[in-house]
C-alpha cells in the first residue's frame, strides 16, 4: 500500500456542508429531498431500509440520481459492506458522485469496494476513478483500523463516524458530551487530515441526538462541529439542512475580518516584515494563508448556493 | 454491538485492602461485595511484603466465603515471587499495575499457566488484570489487551498513578483523561472485552468513603452502559451495587421497547421514532443487554446472599 499523495486542498473546495440521509425505499422522502436544499444527497440502502425491502429499493436508484441530480444536490449512496455487491450494481449510473460505506471495518472491504467501483464505472460509461468514497467508521474495528481504511483506496474522500453513537452505544455522560464522542472526533479529525481526507460530523451533545434535534441545535451542533475541523455533516430530517448549511458556512462577520486582517498583513509584507501587529493579534504567514482559506471557502459556499438555487429554478448552472 | 457474553461476570463493587490489615481481611466476607482485591502492592510497606505474599493463600477463602470473587494486586516489579505465592485454587484474577508492554502480560500468562497445572487449577481460569496507569501503557493499550486471553476486562488509564505518571492534577473539573480513556476504551470495544472505565463526573475532593457520590458515579456509568466498579472504602460497596443494577423501571422500559421493536421488525420496517425514542436494531440489542445484565445482577446478589446464610448458619 503506497501512502497518498499530500493533501490535496482542492479537495476541501467541493462544498458538501449538509448531507441529507434518505431511505432510498421511501418514495416521498425520495420525491423531495432535492427541495431541501441539501449539498448532498445520500440515498440510503443500508440501516434506514428493511431487508424486505432492499430489492425494490435497488431497483429505484437509477431513476433517483437523476431525480435528485437535477435538482441541484450532489447524489451519494450509502451502500451496506456485507451487501456490497448487489448495493453496488443497483447504484453505479451516470451522475453518482460517490459511495458511502456504513459500519466499514476493515481496509479490504475499502479495496473491494474500489475494485467494484472501477468495473462498474467501465461497463457503464463512467469515467474512470471519478466515484469518491466516504468510510463510515461506526463501530469500535473500524475506527480502530480507521487509518488503513482511510489508507485503502485513492477513492476515500472523506471519514465520518456516521452513526457511531447508537451503532457503538454510546450514551449521554453527567456533562452533557456522549461518552467517549470527544476522543472519537478528534481520532477522526486527525487521521482524515493525516491522509488528505475530509472529516464529516457534527458535536452533538445532550439532549440533541441527531435525528431528533431541533434545527436551532442542529445549527449549534454544526457549528461546534466546523470549530473542531469537521467540513459537513450528514442530517435525517429535512429542517435539520439549513441549520447545516448555515452552521458550515463562514459567516459574513468573519468573511470580513478574514478580509481585514489580510490587507494588514499585506501591507507589513510589502514594507518587509513577515509578521505584523492587528488589533491584539500577531499576523503572521500561517494565520493569513488561514484567512485566504476561509474567503475562499466562503466564495465557494456562495457559488454552490446560486447552483443549487439555478438548478432548481431550472436555470444554466453557474461553473467557477 | 457484539453478541451478549453469557459467561459475564458481575463486579459491580469491590475493596481492595492491604491483606496485611487483619480487621479488613476478617470483615471482607460481609461487606457485600462482588470482589475482593487482596492488595500487595501499594498499600503493604516494603518491609511487609515477604509476610504479605504468606497470607495470601488463606484470606482467598476467607474473603470470599460471603461470595465475593477473590483478586490480588501484585507488585509490578515482584511478578515472580508474587505469582508463586498467590496463585491457588479460589482466586480469579491477579490485577497486574503499571502494565506497559505486551511482553510483561505475556510473562504472566507463562508463569499462571504453569501454576494453574502444578495446583491443580482448571487451564485459563485465572485472569490477568492488566491496569493501565502510565503513558507507556496507554501508547500500548491494544497490543497489552490482546496478549493474552486472561486479559478479560479492560479500560482505565485514570487515577493517581496516570496522574503523576502525566504531571495533572488529579482533582479538577474537568476531563483530563479523555486521550488516554480513549485509547484504552477503544482497543477494549474493538477486542470485544467487557469495559471497565468511566464517565467523567466532576470530582474536587477526592473523597473515597462518600456514599451519596458513590451512588451518583455509579448511576451516571449505569445510564452511561458501564457495567463494572469497585472501590476503598465499605461505604461505596452498597450504593455501587444498586447504582450498577438496572432500575425496575429500565426493565420494564426495555421489555416494552423489545416488543415494540419485535412488532416492526415483523412489519419488515428498520426503524420507527416513538415519543421521542428511536427504536432500530440497535436499541433492541441495547434493550436485550440491559434484561441479560439484570439477569446475572439477580443472580449475582442471590448467590451471595446463600453464601453468607451458609457462613451463618456454621457453629462457631
Amino acid at each position: 500500500m503506497s501512502p497518498k499523495e499530500p493533501v490535496k486542498r482542492e479537495a476541501f473546495q467541493k462544498v458538501r456542508r449538509s448531507w441529507l440521509l434518505v431511505p432510498a425505499s421511501n418514495p416521498e422522502r425520495v420525491n423531495t429531498a432535492h427541495l431541501a436544499g441539501a449539498d448532498v444527497v445520500v440515498l440510503d440502502l443500508s440501516e434506514l431500509v428493511g431487508e424486505a425491502d432492499k430489492p425494490q429499493a435497488r431497483s429505484t436508484i437509477e431513476a433517483s440520481i437523476q431525480q435528485v441530480k437535477n435538482g441541484g444536490a450532489e447524489v451519494f449512496v450509502q451502500v451496506d459492506p456485507e451487501l456490497v455487491y448487489a448495493d453496488l450494481q443497483a447504484s453505479v449510473w451516470p451522475g453518482l458522485a460517490g459511495i458511502i460505506i456504513s459500519q466499514v471495518e476493515s481496509p479490504q472491504q475499502v479495496e473491494e469496494a474500489s475494485q467494484l467501483l472501477y468495473r462498474l464505472e467501465e461497463e457503464r460509461g463512467l469515467l474512470p476513478h471519478s466515484l469518491e468514497i466516504i468510510a463510515a467508521l461506526e463501530t469500535a474495528q473500524g475506527n480502530h483500523q480507521g487509518h488503513q481504511i482511510a489508507l485503502a483506496s485513492q477513492r476515500v474522500w472523506g471519514l465520518t463516524l456516521g452513526r457511531a453513537d447508537l451503532v457503538m452505544d454510546l450514551r449521554p455522560e453527567p456533562s452533557g458530551e456522549i461518552h467517549m464522542m470527544q476522543y472519537l472526533m478528534q481520532r477522526l479529525i486527525t487521521l482524515s487530515n493525516a491522509v488528505g481526507a475530509v472529516p464529516l460530523g457534527a458535536w452533538w451533545r445532550e439532549p440533541d441526538r441527531g435525528l431528533l434535534a431541533t434545527t436551532e441545535n442542529t445549527y449549534t451542533t454544526g457549528f461546534r462541529g466546523r470549530s473542531i475541523g469537521f467540513k459537513g455533516s450528514m442530517c435525517i430530517n429535512e429542517e435539520q439542512v439549513g441549520p447545516l448549511n448555515q452552521a458550515f458556512t463562514p459567516t459574513d462577520f468573519e468573511v470580513s475580518t478574514a478580509g481585514s486582517l489580510l490587507d494588514a498583513y499585506r501591507e507589513g509584507v510589502a514594507q518587509g516584515m513577515a509578521a505584523v501587529r492587528w488589533d491584539e493579534r500577531i499576523i503572521d504567514r500561517g494565520t493569513a494563508l488561514q484567512a485566504q482559506a476561509l474567503i475562499d471557502l466562503g466564495a465557494a459556499c456562495s457559488l454552490r448556493d446560486e447552483a443549487k438555487a439555478a438548478a432548481l429554478e431550472g436555470r444554466p448552472v453557474p461553473v467557477p | 454491538m457484539p453478541p451478549v457474553n453469557r459467561d459475564r461476570k458481575v463486579r459491580r463493587s469491590g475493596l481492595t485492602m492491604p491483606v496485611v490489615t487483619p480487621r479488613f481481611v476478617d470483615n471482607a466476607w460481609r461487606r457485600g461485595c462482588d470482589f475482593i482485591n487482596l492488595d500487595l502492592e501499594d498499600s503493604v510497606p516494603q518491609n511487609l511484603k515477604g509476610y504479605a505474599r504468606r497470607l495470601i493463600k488463606d484470606a482467598i477463602p476467607n474473603v470470599s466465603k460471603g461470595g465475593a470473587e477473590a483478586f490480588t494486586r501484585i507488585n509490578h516489579d515482584l511478578v515472580e515471587a508474587d505469582l508463586e505465592a498467590i496463585v491457588w485454587p479460589g482466586l480469579s484474577k491477579v490485577n497486574y499495575p503499571k502494565a506497559e508492554y505486551a511482553w510483561e502480560i505475556e510473562k504472566l500468562d507463562r508463569i499462571i499457566t504453569r501454576l494453574e497445572r502444578e495446583r491443580g487449577i482448571r487451564p485459563g481460569t485465572v485472569e490477568i488484570g492488566a491496569n493501565i496507569e502510565t503513558a507507556v501503557g496507554v501508547a500500548n493499550a491494544y497490543e497489552i489487551a490482546s496478549a493474552s486471553p486472561r486479559v478479560r476486562e479492560f479500560g482505565g488509564a485514570t487515577g493517581y498513578d496516570m496522574s503523576r505518571d502525566l504531571g495533572v492534577e488529579m482533582f479538577v473539573g474537568f476531563d483530563q483523561f479523555v486521550y488516554g480513556k480513549g485509547e484504552t476504551e477503544l482497543a477494549t470495544r474493538a477486542l470485544n472485552l467487557e469495559l471497565h472505565t468511566a464517565p467523567f463526573t466532576a470530582n474536587t475532593t477526592g473523597s473515597v468513603s462518600d456514599p451519596d457520590r458513590a451512588y451518583q458515579e455509579a448511576e451516571a456509568a449505569r445510564k452511561c452502559g458501564l457495567r463494572v466498579g469497585g472501590g476503598l472504602h465499605p461505604n461505596v460497596v452498597d450504593p455501587q451495587n444498586r447504582g450498577l443494577t438496572p432500575t425496575d423501571e429500565e426493565v420494564a422500559e426495555a421489555r416494552s421497547l423489545l416488543e415494540q421493536y419485535r412488532k416492526l421488525a415483523s412489519s419488515g420496517q428498520a426503524w420507527t421514532e416513538i415519543e421521542g425514542t428511536v427504536i432500530d436494531r440497535h436499541a433492541a440489542d441495547r434493550a436485550e443487554e440491559l434484561l441479560e445484565w439484570h439477569r446475572l445482577c439477580q443472580e449475582r446478589d442471590l448467590e451471595k446472599a446463600e453464601a453468607v446464610a451458609r457462613v451463618e448458619r456454621e457453629p462457631g
